[in-house]
């Protein structure tokens, strides 16, 4: 039986190469698995980037600050594109471009991968321009500033790459992006996805979040009050840069934040770099006579001086071993004043002395409860601190020249604070922004609480008495006349700052800071007004007073507001 | 003659040839879907994971109807004009010369094997290579049954019988080079067993490879093949796409695998995976073990192949189910070493498993052939206590 032999001999010959096989097959599954698994997943995965929409920015009106909308841009692969003559043909009757422009940005373009043809583009361009070989669309968001300048330091822009870069679009850029919708699937040949699941229960999956939406206490049409109002004064006058803040007195709710210049956030990459900074909390500045009825009021609630004590003014020439030589502005020579009257007068020998009678320990305590020497906390990015020297480098000078705001820096918005406190019956106020956080649904996840640090930094007599006798003095008698308003009785100090020379060696001779802190009505405080000119150009001959060039923009802008907000006259 | 129902190697066989039918149709399903896959029933037979289903209850129809014909008839005792393999054979060669015939083979792949037959609907598609590998081992088994030891005569009886391999193999060979290599790789097996003086069988040699060789300049894509063969990384993109990706199946199964109908490469990463890689789904899909499993069923096949063989007392029983399991087995192995990456790129399917219903059908009719020739086989002593 030779022929058996030789089939088992075939036979064995056979097994051994299945055998051969089934090893082949344990090598390939048991050593190199992992090997082509790894390749399995770069293979035959896709993954799909869902975009969040960025949330809106409201004003307290719910009028839009800032919102993004969906945008369909149609690019071109110029690569992939053999006649492109032909392509943009094609193109040019879907979108109303000419041909030769479109050929012209396929051919030139120095991308193989990518050109962009037209962005913005319709639904209907978009479907028809899918179906040409070489095209396709892309969509994303784009960020709209409605509003344009009006509210720019606020509400701040974004990038390109859509995340905030200043106001609060960086600040609360977290919440306002959302969160990245990310799909991994596992896809066939022509990546498309194979099914949800059961593969899809993956941990690389995200759900797309679109962003909240912000609501600001701000008012855009208070807003629009304090921009004009500003601009058209910072234009006459020919300043260098300008800051209105209008604040709600009772709640440090800010209402309206100016600062000029000002720049365009939708074409952000136009404005110069100097544009773009928020002077309200950005920059620090000698307040001057602003302080004094912040002074006094420090005075009068420690008990170093009594509202009707006579101060001697010392007929305008008042000097000392240790702390110089103080002169009052304009050259006045005041004999026995009253608080009230050195408030309404603005003299800086009755200020030095009331520091002198308070004592720099009392003085410096006082004006760190009313907020200076540390950021308010508004909500803004680039707040800076001010400069409250600390008290062991407080020397004579010090005593007697910070009482009227001098040898200290203070922020618009720190003043602001200062001055809510006294409308606010002394009682602690800490300015605001952010009215509401809203998520997609309208549904409020976030509301502005009473702020937790309440306590009277002043007694609110003392508060009652400056705001209506002293500072309501100061409109009707002394140097803010020209914010008086025919229905309200309106309160406020004026402020004319010598600027500190840049190379330190003193003060210059005709650079001021112009400033205005008013509020109305007295009887019962709603706003506070802020305006501050910096630089007026004395050249001009039209004056560089707080009185001249701020008190009349605070007047205005208090009474469009009051009007605005149906606040019942007073007078 | 006994019947299956009481010979228990038959019912082995039959058993081991129906689990591996019913694993093809549950994996050519699986490997059939498509992302934008809808069933339409109404067209059910241009799906082919469809068609496979009703293919299996066909298929073991055929084996059973081919299981109770006596094998003996396709013997030449009775003259080799009297015997049906005589004209099996001859159908064979005229039905592959039609399909060369532009107006009646259909191309598919760039290849002409399929013969189309509309039949009002649906068209049924015929591979007439199949049937000629079959014909052809029928052929051998009958004339060197009959012959005996006459084989041994160079001229009178050697060259005519190469001769007649020759012309079926040069019908095939130049649109499908793999099917015509294995026939005449099982022809030379065949006729060693047939006890063909070794030197005889090495002088056809020089004349297959020099036919080979031409059909290969003549076509750059086999060049290709072979090239992507040699250095697979090389030609991953290209040619070397298929041996590629198939290995990436295999390999991201693992020992346990992804799971039934939960493999990914079945979705357009690897083609051909119902036919030619229908074993790179299954590894995929049951890993080490399935894979493993396909290859144990084939061994059992085999095994139990050799005891039909060595209980069968007649010389035309042993030599045809000797070429029936050679060419099964074999068949497997090649698909197998294709899958794996350990020979080039050919396109044979996995005997049982693969789509189509040329190859299932006709390897049916030969494994019902090889239950007959189980069921005149004597009982052992073994079953005999039984």
């Amino acid at each position: 039986m030779k022929h058996l032999k030789i089939i088992i001999i075939l036979f064995a010959l056979l097994l051994a190469a299945l055998l051969t096989l089934m090893g082949r097959c344990f090598y390939l599954q048991f050593f190199k698995s992992s090997h082509y698994v790894q390749i399995c997943a770069r293979q035959q995965q896709g993954r799909i980037i869902h975009q969040p929409q960025r949330g809106v920015i409201l004003d307290c009106r719910a009028r839009v600050l800032a919102a993004s909308s969906r945008i369909q841009t149609i690019f071109a692969e110029p690569r992939t594109i053999k006649d492109p003559i032909e392509v943009s043909n094609k193109l040019a009757d879907i979108v109303d471009l000419p041909a030769h422009k479109i050929c012209k940005l396929i051919t030139e373009s120095r991308n193989p991968g990518f050109v962009k043809i037209k962005t913005n583009a319709e639904v209907e361009q978009c479907r028809a321009a899918r179906k040409i070989y070489g095209l396709g669309v892309q969509s994303g968001w784009k960020r709209y500033y409605p509003m344009a300048n009006l509210a720019s330091h606020v509400v701040g822009f974004t990038g390109l790459d859509g995340d905030g870069l200043d106001g609060i679009e960086l600040q609360y850029d977290k919440n306002l992006k959302g969160r990245t919708g990310k799909n991994v699937f596992l896809a066939d040949a022509a990546r498309r996805p194979i099914s949800d699941s059961p593969f899809g229960s993956n941990n690389e999956n995200y759900q797309l979040r679109d962003g909240v939406g912000i609501i600001l206490t701000l008012d855009a049409t208070v807003q629009q009050f304090a921009r004009a109002e500003l601009l058209k004064q910072y234009q006459d006058f020919g300043a260098e840069s300008a800051i209105a803040i209008v604040a709600s007195a009772k709640t440090g709710a800010i209402l309206a934040l100016v600062s000029l210049p000002d720049f365009e956030p939708n074409k952000v990459g136009l404005a110069q770099m100097d544009t773009l900074r928020n002077r309200a909390i950005s920059d620090e500045f000698e307040p001057g006579s602003l302080l004094k009825p912040i002074s006094a009021a420090i005075a009068i609630e420690a008990n170093a001086v009594s509202k009707d004590e006579k101060i001697f003014c010392e007929n305008g020439n008042y000097r000392g071993k240790g702390f110089g030589r103080i002169g009052e502005y304009g050259d006045h020579k005041f004999g026995d004043l009253g608080v009230r009257e050195i408030l309404i007068n603005s003299s800086n020998i009755g200020m030095a002395k009331i520091g002198q009678k308070l004592g720099k320990n009392k003085l410096y305590n006082g004006l760190e409860l009313f907020g200076f020497g540390k950021k308010t906390m508004l909500g803004l990015p680039g707040e800076v601190d001010g400069k409250l020297r600390p008290l062991k480098k407080w020397d004579g000078y010090s005593i007697t020249r910070v009482p009227f705001g001098q040898e200290i820096s203070v922020t618009a918005i720190q003043l602001v604070k200062a001055f809510c406190i006294l409308a606010n019956d002394g009682k602690s106020v800490r300015p605001f922004l952010i009215e509401a956080i809203v998520d997609n649904n309208g549904q409020i996840i976030m509301q502005k609480k009473s702020p937790s640090d309440v306590g009277f930094v002043v007694k609110p007599e003392v508060a009652n008495w400056l705001v209506r006798e002293a500072m309501a003095g100061v409109v009707n008698e002394g140097t803010g006349k020209k914010a008086q308003l025919k229905k309200w009785q309106v309160f406020g100090k004026t402020g004319t700052a010598q600027l500190a020379k840049s190379d330190g060696t003193g003060y210059s001779e005709n650079e001021y800071v112009a400033s205005f802190v008013a509020g109305a009505p007295a009887e019962n405080p709603q706003l506070i007004v802020l305006v501050s000119i910096f630089k007026p150009d004395v050249s001009l001959g039209k004056g560089y007073t707080g009185g001249t060039v701020a008190a009349p923009v605070a007047g205005k802008i208090l009474e469009k507001t009051l009007n605005y907000l149906e606040v019942e006259s007073s007078l | 003659m006994n019947s299956i129902k009481d010979n228990s190697l038959a019912r082995n066989i039959a058993m081991v040839v129906i689990i591996l039918m019913a694993v093809g149709v549950v994996f050519v399903f699986s490997a059939g879907v498509s992302v934008e896959q809808e069933f339409d029933l109404s067209r059910f037979y241009e799906f082919p994971h469809l068609r496979q289903m009703m293919f299996f209850p066909l298929a073991g129809l055929i084996m059973y109807i081919a299981s109770c014909f006596n094998y003996r008839k396709f013997s030449m005792d009775s003259g080799l004009f009297k015997s049906p393999t005589t004209y099996i054979l001859a159908l064979s060669a005229i039905l592959l010369a039609i399909v060369l015939v532009p107006r009646f083979g259909t191309e598919i792949n760039y290849a002409r094997r399929w013969l189309r037959i509309p039949i009002g609907a649906i068209t049924i598609s015929f591979q007439p290579s199949e049937l000629a590998k079959w014909s052809v081992i029928f052929f051998l088994a009958a004339i060197c049954d009959r012959i005996g030891s006459d084989i041994k005569l160079y001229w009178k009886r050697f060259v005519p019988i190469c001769g007649v391999v020759a012309v079926v193999a040069g019908l095939i060979i130049t649109e499908d080079l793999g099917t015509a290599a294995f026939i005449l790789f099982l022809s030379f097996l065949m006729l060693i067993i047939a006890g063909v003086k070794f030197w005889h069988v090495l002088t056809p040699l020089p004349f297959c490879f020099a036919a080979a060789a031409a059909v290969l300049i003549h076509s750059p894509n086999r060049m290709r093949r072979i090239a992507a063969f040699l250095n697979p990384e090389k030609w991953a993109d290209s040619t070397g796409y298929q041996a590629n990706q198939s290995l990436i199946a295999i390999g991201s199964g693992g020992l346990f695998g992804k799971g039934l109908g939960r493999g990914i490469c079945k979705y357009g990463h690897l083609p051909e995976d119902t036919t030619d890689f229908i074993f790179s789904i299954i590894a995929e899909e049951l890993g080490f073990f399935g894979a493993a499993a396909i290859i144990v069923l084939f061994i059992i096949f085999a095994l139990l192949g050799i005891m039909v063989i060595v209980r069968c007392k007649s010389r035309f029983g042993q030599f045809l189910a000797a070429g029936i399991v050679l060419s099964i087995v074999g068949q497997a192995a090649l698909n197998i070493g294709v899958a794996t990456a350990m020979l080039p790129t050919k396109g044979v399917p996995l005997p049982f498993v693969s789509a189509g219903g040329t190859s299932l059908l006709l390897t049916a009719a030969a494994v019902g052939v090889l239950i007959n020739i189980a069921s005149q086989s004597p009982k052992t002593q073994i079953e005999d206590e039984q």
